[in-house]
C-alpha cells in the first residue's frame, strides 16, 4: 500500500529531521543571507537547489528548505495524530454513555454534541491565542483545542455502533445474567467497537492535520520560528510568480501526507470494518 | 511665523494597512525619488481612477474620526484653514486652504487669527463660514467621535471638561466674531499650530446638522470630491464636488471624474493585479505598500519597474529597549544589544535593499539639523565578538528576553532576524506577536511587565526632529496610551528636549536635538534598525503620481489619468 | 402529541444552547487583554477621554450586566450614552460598532448576501456533483470510471482549499486572465457580473466538498445496495433504476442530508478561508476582522447569528430525518454530531 508507505516516510522524516537535516550541515533557523539576491529571491535555478539545499532555500532569509520541511512535519504530525488520539478519547468515551446509556443521559450527552458543533472554534482559537502567554509550547495547546473540537464526529460514530451493539444477543445475554455495564462495556462492547475506532480515528488524522495547517495560514498557528508547513505556504503563496519553488516544497508535502492518510484510511475500513463498507462481495 | 518644529507625532508599527489612510508622516532626503508619470505631465481632466485599498472600513468619512494625511484619501474630501504643498521636489511646506493665510499668531503665540476665503462651498451648496468650522472642532470633543486625530485637543485652553456640542454646549477657546473670521485660543504659546490646524480632525462640519453617529455614512464636503456611495468592505466612490472651484484651491488637481476606492483588496492580489496591467488595473493605483515578492517581481521587470514609485528612506524602524524591564537594567547588557544586532537580515526581511537602509540615528535623513553618526558600529550583520564579550563582562548568561511586535508579515519576519542574531551571542529571544490593537495596549499601557524588547516604527507627523525624539523619549509620555514604550526617564535627556523646545533660533534648536539624539543612544534605550522606503504600484495610464520629500506616500490630490 | 413535544423540547434545547454559545464567546473577549475602549478613543488617548468612552461604550459595568445588556437589546433595542449625544440601537439590536460606526446588524446586513451568495452557488455545486459523483462510482463499483472519479476525490479530499483557490486565481485570474480575482459585485446590481465574480470560489469550494460527498455517497451506496431489501426488489424484477432511485438512493440520502445540513450551517456562518482567498467581505472576513480589532460587539453579534445557523440547520435535519425515515420515530432519534 503506497499509502502506508508515504505515511511511513514521512513519519521518518519527522521523526528524524535533525539528523537528516545535519547531513548537509543545516538547521531551519540559520540565515544564509550570501545566497539571495539583493531582493530577497533566492541565487540559482529552481529556488537555490544545491549540493547542501537539496529542496533549496527560503525568499529573504536563506533558511534551508529542506530543514523547514522535516522539522515542519514533527509539528504537523504531532497535532495531527496528538488531536485525533485525544479527540477519539473524548468521543468514544461519550459516544458509548451515550448510545449504551439511552434516556436522559443521552439526550444531555446530544444537548452537549451540538453545544460543541455550535462553538465557534475559529474565533475561540483566534482568542485563546492572545490569551496563552508567549512562553507556553503553541502546539500542545493546539492538540488540545482541535482535540476538544473533534470529538463530535467520532462519538457520532461510536454511539451509533453501541446502540446497534446494545442490542445484539450476546450482549443481551451478558446483561440477562447479570452482568454489570462496565462489564458488559469492556468485554463485550469495546472490543467489538475497536476496529471501528481505529478506522474513525486513521481517518480522522488528515482532517486534524489540515486544521493546523490552515490555522498556521491565517497566521494563528506555532509562532515564528518553529517552522510549520502551514505558515510556510501563506508566506510562499506571495513568491508563486518569482519563486515557484518556494511554494512547492511544503505544499506538496502537505498534500502528499494528507493524501496518503486518506488513502491508507480507506484501505484500513476496506479490511478491517466490513459494517462500514457494506455487505458487498469484494 | 512658522517653526519647523512640530507638535506630537503618530506612531504607526509597519503594517501594510491603512497605508493611505494612516497619519504618519516622515521627512526624507533632498532627493525624492519619482517614477516616470511624474511632475511634468500636464493636468488632463477626466477618467475614473481606481485605488485599490486593503482596508475594508473606512471611518475617515468622518473628519473626526480619520486618520488620514493632508495628501492622501482625505486630502481630496475636506478642505481645512491650511493644508500641505508637496511638490515631486522640495521642501514640503504648509500653506493656507480656506483661509487667507497660515495663520496670524499673537500674545507670543497663544492666540491664532484665520480668515476664510470667499467663494467657498460645501458639497451641499451652503457657504463655508466659521462656525462649520468651530462645530467640525468641537464634535471631536464628543466620546463617540474621539477616534480620530487628536492633536488639537490637549492644544485649546478651557476644554479639559468639554464633550462636545450635542448638548448645547460650546467651547469658549474657539472665538467665531463673524462668519469669515476664527480666533483659537490654546493653553500655552504653540508656534506649529499652523500645522495643527491642517489635521483632518479640524475640517468643517456644517453647524448643527451632523449629529454624531449618521455623518460618516454621508457626508458633507468641502474638497474636490463628494462621497457618492460607500459599502464597507467593498468600495467608496467619489464624484466632483459641483460647488469646488479650482481658483480657490491651487493645491489640488482634482483630474479624475471619478475616484473609485476598491476596498478589501489582499495586498499581494493587489500588487499582482497591478503589475499584470490588465485593462480594468491600467486606470489604478495601490494605496497599500507593495510587499517584499512582488518589489522582487519588479526589480526584474523594467516595464514594472517604470511604474512603481518608491519614497526616500523615512520612517524609523526600531527595537525598543524596556529600560524598566529587571533583565536590562545593565548598561553593558543593552550595548550588547546595539552590538549584536543584524541589520542586513533586517533589510531583507524589510524586502531589500530598495525598501529599507540601515539605520544608527534616531533623527531620520532628510530632517534640518540631522548629524549622522554611528555610535555602536556594528558592520553589517552586527559585531558578534564585541557583543559577547560585553554580556561576559557584565557577567550575564543564558539571557531570555521577550519581544514583543505586531503580527504583520514584515513586523514578524523582522523579529525573526533579529531572534536569529541574537542567537549568535547567546540571547534568547521569544517572540511575542500581538494583533495591532494588543500590542498597542501592551507597550503604551501603565504596565512595564510583559515586553522586554518591542519592535515598532515611527512616522513623525511633521518634518522635525522635535518629533523625532520628543514622543518617543521624554518622560512624560511613558503610558497612558503614549509611545515612550522604551519608558526611557533620563532627567539629562528631558532637559535637553525642553530646552530645544523652548529654544527659538531654528540652528541652535536643532543642535539641542542632535544632542538629545546621541544621549539616547548612549543610554542605549533603543536599537535602530532601518529606515523604511517605502514603494507603491500604479497601473500604465495614471499619471502625476510621485512621493514628495514627506510624507513617504504618493500625493493623491497630485494624481490625473492619461486620455 | 409527540411532535409537539419533540418540537418543544428541541426548541427549548436550542436556545440553551445559543445561549451557552453567546456567554462562553462574551467572556472569552472580555478575558482578553486588548481594550475596545483603548481602540475606540484613538491616538493620543487622554486617561480623561479613555474613562468617558469607556462609560459611553457601557464597558464599565460588571461583565454579567454587560451580557444581559446584550441579550436585552436584541429585544428592547439598547441607548448608548444618553442625551442628545446618544447613538440608539433599534430593536433587534445584536450591538453597536464604535469602530465601524454602525450597528451590528447592519454589518451583518451588508456582509450575510455574500456568504450567503458563496454558500448556496457552492452547496448545490457540490450536492449535485458529489451525489451524482458518488452514485456513479457505486453503480459501476470496480470499474475504470469509478477508480477515476474515486482518484480526482480522494485528491480532492487532501488539497488544502486555500491552496487550491490561491492557485486557482493565479491561473484563471493573473496568467490566463479569463475570470476576475477577487471582489464580489451585489446580485441587485449585476446578476451577471454577480455569478461571473462567484465562479471560482464556488468551483474551489465545490471540488473539494464534492470530493467528500462523492466517497461518502458511494459508501453509503454501496451499503444499501448490498440490503436484501434491495436485493428483493431486483428478485422482483423491478426495473434499475427504480431499484436505484426509489429505494437505495432514498436510504443513502438520509446521512448525506444530515452532513450536509450541518456543513452547509456552518458554511453561513463565515467561509473564513474562503472569504481571505478571494477578497470577498463576508460574515467570515467581518468577524476576523472584528477579532483583530476587539470588536466585541461584532463577535458576539456575528458568533450569535453563526451559531443560529448551525442549529437551525441541526434541527431541520433532524425533522427531513424524520419524515425520510420514519423507522426513526419509533427509536430515540440519533442526534447528528
Amino acid at each position: 500500500m503506497t499509502g502506508a508507505a508515504v505515511v511511513v516516510f514521512f513519519a521518518l522524516l519527522a521523526a528524524f529531521a535533525p539528523q537528516l537535516s545535519g547531513i548537509t550541515g543545516n538547521d531551519p533557523y540559520t540565515y544564509h543571507l550570501n545566497l539571495l539576491a539583493g531582493s530577497g529571491v533566492p541565487n540559482g535555478a529552481f529556488g537555490g537547489i544545491s549540493a547542501s539545499h537539496w529542496l533549496g532555500v527560503e525568499p529573504q532569509t536563506g533558511r534551508d528548505l529542506f530543514a523547514i520541511v522535516a522539522y515542519g512535519a514533527q509539528i504537523s504530525l504531532l497535532v495531527g495524530v496528538g488531536a485525533t488520539v485525544l479527540a477519539t478519547l473524548i468521543g468514544t468515551v461519550l459516544g458509548v454513555t451515550a448510545g449504551y446509556s439511552g434516556g436522559l443521559v443521552d439526550t444531555l450527552l446530544s444537548r452537549f454534541t451540538d453545544l460543541t458543533i455550535a462553538f465557534p472554534q475559529l474565533i475561540f482559537m483566534i482568542a485563546l491565542v492572545s490569551l496563552v502567554p508567549a512562553s507556553f509550547p503553541k502546539q500542545y495547546f493546539m492538540i488540545a483545542v482541535i482535540g476538544v473540537f473533534g470529538w463530535p464526529s467520532v462519538a457520532r460514530v461510536v454511539r451509533g455502533q453501541t446502540k446497534v451493539l446494545r442490542n445484539r444477543s450476546f450482549v443481551v445475554a451478558a446483561r440477562a445474567v447479570g452482568a454489570s455495564p462496565v462489564h458488559v462495556l469492556f468485554t463485550e462492547i469495546l472490543p467489538n467497537l475497536a476496529s471501528t475506532i481505529t478506522v474513525i480515528a486513521t481517518m480522522s488524522i488528515p482532517g486534524a492535520i489540515g486544521t493546523e495547517a490552515a490555522l498556521s495560514f491565517l497566521g494563528i498557528g506555532v509562532p515564528p520560528p518553529t517552522p510549520s508547513w502551514g505558515r510556510e505556504i501563506s508566506s510562499a503563496i506571495a513568491w508563486v510568480s518569482v519563486d515557484p519553488w518556494y511554494l512547492a516544497a511544503p505544499g506538496l508535502a502537505l498534500f502528499l501526507v494528507t493524501l496518503a492518510l486518506n488513502a491508507f484510511g480507506d484501505g484500513l475500513r476496506d479490511a478491517l470494518d466490513p459494517r462500514m463498507t457494506g455487505r458487498r462481495q469484494r | 511665523m512658522r517653526k519647523h518644529i512640530a507638535i506630537l507625532g503618530s506612531s504607526v508599527s509597519v503594517a501594510l494597512l491603512a497605508a493611505g489612510l494612516a497619519a504618519c508622516g516622515g521627512a526624507n532626503n533632498t532627493t525624492s525619488t519619482t517614477s516616470s508619470g511624474a511632475g511634468s505631465a500636464a493636468a488632463a481632466k477626466g477618467g475614473t481612477l481606481t485605488i485599490l485599498d486593503s482596508e475594508t472600513t473606512i471611518s475617515g468619512l468622518d473628519p473626526a474620526l480619520s486618520w488620514s494625511l493632508a495628501t492622501t484619501s482625505s486630502g481630496l474630501l475636506f478642505r481645512r484653514l491650511t493644508t500641505w504643498k508637496i511638490g515631486p521636489t522640495g521642501t514640503p511646506e504648509v500653506v493656507p486652504d480656506l483661509a487667507t493665510s497660515d495663520g496670524t499668531p499673537s500674545d507670543n503665540g497663544q492666540v491664532w487669527t484665520y480668515h476664510l476665503k470667499s467663494g467657498i462651498y460645501f458639497s451641499d451648496g451652503a457657504p463655508i463660514t466659521s462656525y462649520d468650522f468651530k462645530y467640525g472642532i468641537e464634535r471631536t470633543y464628543a466620546p463617540a467621535l474621539s477616534g480620530g486625530l487628536n492633536y488639537q485637543k490637549p492644544l485649546l485652553a478651557d476644554a479639559a471638561t468639554y464633550t462636545g456640542p450635542f448638548s448645547g454646549q460650546q467651547l469658549r477657546s474657539i472665538v467665531t466674531p463673524n462668519a469669515s473670521t476664527i480666533v483659537f485660543h490654546l493653553n500655552k504659546p504653540y508656534g506649529d499650530w499652523p500645522w495643527v490646524v491642517s489635521t483632518t480632525s479640524m475640517a468643517p462640519v456644517p453647524a448643527g446638522k451632523a449629529p454624531a453617529a449618521t455623518f460618516g455614512k454621508d457626508p458633507v464636503t468641502s474638497g474636490p470630491y463628494a462621497v457618492q456611495s460607500y459599502t464597507s468592505g467593498n468600495s467608496l466612490v467619489l464624484v466632483r464636488n459641483k460647488y469646488w472651484s479650482q481658483a480657490t484651491d491651487p493645491n489640488r488637481t482634482a483630474g479624475p471624474n471619478k475616484i473609485v476606492f476598491e476596498l478589501n483588496q489582499d495586498p499581494t492580489v493587489e500588487a499582482q493585479t497591478l503589475i499584470s496591467d490588465g485593462p480594468s488595473a491600467q486606470d489604478a493605483f495601490g494605496a497599500d505598500f507593495v510587499p517584499a515578492a512582488q518589489l522582487a517581481e519588479a526589480e526584474n521587470n523594467p516595464s514594472v519597474k517604470s511604474r512603481l514609485v518608491t519614497s526616500s528612506a523615512s520612517p524609523l524602524e526600531y527595537i525598543a529597549v524596556n529600560m524598566q524591564s529587571p533583565k536590562l537594567k545593565s548598561l553593558q547588557v543593552r550595548e550588547a544589544l546595539e552590538y549584536a544586532v543584524n541589520r542586513e537580515a533586517a533589510i531583507y526581511a524589510s524586502g531589500g535593499a530598495i525598501a529599507a537602509e540601515p539605520a544608527t540615528t534616531l533623527i531620520t535623513p532628510g530632517i534640518a539639523g540631522r548629524v549622522n553618526y554611528d555610535m555602536y558600529p556594528a558592520g553589517s550583520t552586527g559585531d558578534v565578538a564585541k557583543a559577547k564579550s560585553l554580556l561576559a563582562a557584565a557577567g550575564v548568561k543564558n539571557l531570555t528576553l521577550t519581544l514583543a511586535t505586531a503580527n504583520d508579515p514584515i513586523s514578524t519576519a523582522i523579529s525573526q532576524a533579529i531572534q536569529e542574531a541574537y542567537k549568535q551571542v547567546g540571547i534568547t529571544v521569544v517572540i511575542k506577536p500581538l494583533d495591532e490593537n494588543s500590542f498597542a495596549a501592551l507597550v503604551t499601557g501603565n504596565s512595564s511587565s510583559g515586553y522586554d524588547l518591542a519592535l515598532s516604527s515611527w512616522q513623525p507627523d511633521f518634518p522635525s526632529a522635535m518629533d523625532n525624539i520628543e514622543p518617543l523619549f521624554a518622560s512624560d509620555m511613558i503610558g497612558n496610551g503614549n509611545y515612550n514604550i522604551s519608558r526611557l526617564s533620563d532627567p539629562h535627556v528631558d532637559a535637553l528636549m525642553n530646552q530645544a523646545e523652548g529654544t527659538v533660533s531654528q540652528t541652535a534648536a536643532n543642535a539641542l536635538w542632535a544632542q538629545a539624539d546621541k544621549a539616547i543612544m548612549a543610554d542605549a534605550a533603543v536599537v535602530p534598525l532601518v529606515y523604511n522606503k517605502n514603494s507603491f504600484l500604479r497601473g500604465s495610464d495614471v499619471q502625476n503620481f510621485y512621493i514628495g520629500e514627506f510624507p513617504a506616500y504618493p500625493v493623491y490630490t497630485a494624481v490625473t489619468l492619461g486620455q | 402529541m409527540r411532535i409537539t413535544r419533540f418540537l418543544l423540547t428541541r426548541i427549548a434545547g436550542m436556545i440553551g444552547v445559543l445561549l451557552l454559545v453567546s456567554l462562553a464567546t462574551f467572556l472569552i473577549f472580555y478575558l482578553l487583554p486588548a481594550d475596545p475602549a483603548r481602540a475606540e478613543c484613538g491616538k493620543l488617548c487622554l486617561p480623561g477621554e479613555l474613562t468617558q468612552v469607556r462609560a459611553f461604550m457601557g464597558l464599565n459595568e460588571p461583565v454579567w450586566r454587560q451580557y444581559l445588556n446584550f441579550l436585552g437589546g436584541i429585544f428592547t433595542g439598547r441607548t448608548y450614552g444618553a442625551g442628545a449625544n446618544a447613538i440608539v440601537c433599534a430593536a433587534p439590536c445584536l450591538g453597536y460598532s464604535f469602530q465601524q460606526n454602525t450597528t451590528v446588524l447592519s454589518l451583518i446586513g451588508q456582509t450575510l448576501p455574500v456568504t450567503a451568495s458563496i454558500a448556496v452557488g457552492a452547496a448545490v455545486l457540490w450536492l449535485v456533483a458529489g451525489v451524482l459523483a458518488g452514485v456513479v462510482s457505486a453503480l459501476r463499483r470496480g470499474r475504470a470510471l469509478d477508480r477515476a472519479v474515486m482518484a480526482v476525490a480522494i485528491v480532492g479530499v487532501s488539497a488544502p482549499s486555500y491552496l487550491v483557490g490561491l492557485l486557482a486565481i493565479l491561473l484563471f485570474g493573473f496568467k490566463l486572465n479569463i475570470l476576475p480575482d477577487s471582489g464580489y459585485v451585489p446580485l441587485q446590481q449585476n446578476p451577471g457580473q454577480w455569478a461571473f465574480h462567484l465562479i471560482l470560489p464556488w468551483c474551489v469550494l465545490a471540488f473539494i466538498s464534492a470530493a467528500i460527498y462523492a466517497r461518502l455517497t458511494r459508501s453509503q451506496m454501496l451499503d444499501a445496495l448490498g440490503e436484501d431489501y434491495v436485493r428483493t426488489a431486483r428478485a422482483k424484477g423491478l426495473r434499475e433504476a427504480s431499484v436505484v432511485g426509489k429505494h437505495a438512493l432514498r436510504n443513502v440520502m438520509i446521512p448525506v442530508i444530515t452532513i450536509f445540513g450541518l456543513d452547509f450551517g456552518s458554511l453561513l456562518g463565515g467561509a473564513v478561508i474562503t472569504e481571505k482567498v478571494f477578497s470577498m467581505y463576508g460574515l467570515g472576513a467581518l468577524l476576523i476582522g472584528a477579532v483583530e480589532s476587539t470588536d466585541l460587539s461584532v463577535i458576539s453579534g456575528v458568533t450569535l447569528l453563526a451559531a443560529v445557523f448551525v442549529i437551525v440547520a441541526n434541527f431541520l435535519v433532524d425533522v427531513v430525518y424524520k419524515l425520510l425515515d420514519p423507522r426513526v420515530l419509533r427509536t430515540p432519534v440519533m442526534h447528528i454530531g
